[in-house]
């Protein structure tokens, strides 16, 4: 069994690139690997938006992210800079900078880049999407 | 602690890639982890001198290359087909670093424990 961190680059709906990491990260899990955590760089934190609404008949990633952490209690990481540049906010950020709105919320949280760094030295592999 | 290989292979200011790249390295190196780097493709472009960011709406990130050593990033390779590709000498481009060719480039990815592109 291996151990994965897996970098999230791509954007909500933009792009394949989050929903192939939500079916990685789901197979590996399935198979009994562990994923230290899923990590959301550059525009990856659009996957972390608590407002994205697709339709009915879409794909909802960000409540797929959701369900994932709760079955196989994983932790879902924004680096905070990448996130604030790009209008995600948790409600910490909101109230220190005097918005009335966020929309980032648990089970996604904000960390720094450090945490992907601590991340890729304890895992066996990183995977990046 | 860790080989981590940075590879740059977008062109700057057109998108965010290239400074959040440069982070990721930085902040890796202060990690104490062994951060190299490689430019190829448009990621060359990085390297070029009188870059103005701010007209693009873009942050200077560029004149933080030249801090790498401060970071104890020693390894810096630029690939000589993609230098060739945009007509580029060394003697044009901003920091000291290596001129490698594809095998080189790909000797040293193998011996890297993780390769992160951007």
């Amino acid at each position: 069994m291996s151990k994965f961190i897996i970098q999230v680059n791509g954007a909500a709906y933009a792009s394949s690139a989050s929903y192939n990491a939500y079916l990685f990260a789901k197979s590996a899990l399935e198979m009994g690997h562990e994923i230290i955590r899923i990590f959301f760089y550059q525009d990856g934190v659009y996957n972390t938006n608590t407002f994205n609404s697709p339709a009915s008949d879409e794909y909802d990633i960000t409540q797929a992210w959701r369900s994932l952490a709760t079955e196989y209690d994983l932790q879902l990481v924004n680096c905070v800079s990448a996130a604030l540049r790009r209008g995600i906010i948790s409600e910490t950020e909101a109230n220190e900078s005097q918005l009335s709105h966020w929309n980032m919320q648990a089970p996604f949280i904000m960390g720094g880049l450090g945490e992907l760094v601590t991340g890729i030295e304890k895992a066996d592999r990183v995977v990046s999407f | 602690m860790k080989k981590i290989t940075i590879i740059f292979r977008r062109a700057p200011h057109g998108t965010a890639q290239g400074r959040e790249a440069l982070d990721l390295a930085l902040l890796s190196a202060s990690f104490e982890q062994e951060v190299s780097l490689i430019f190829m493709d448009e990621g060359v472009l990085n390297l070029l001198p009188k870059q103005k960011p701010e007209q693009a709406g873009a942050k200077d990130y560029i004149a933080t290359f030249g801090a790498l050593s401060l970071y104890d990033i020693d390894t810096v390779l630029v690939c000589s087909d993609s230098l060739a590709q945009f007509g580029l000498s060394e003697a044009e481009l901003t920091i000291a670093l290596t001129i490698a060719d594809t095998q080189t480039i790909s000797d040293h990815i193998q011996l890297a424990d993780e390769v992160l592109v951007f």
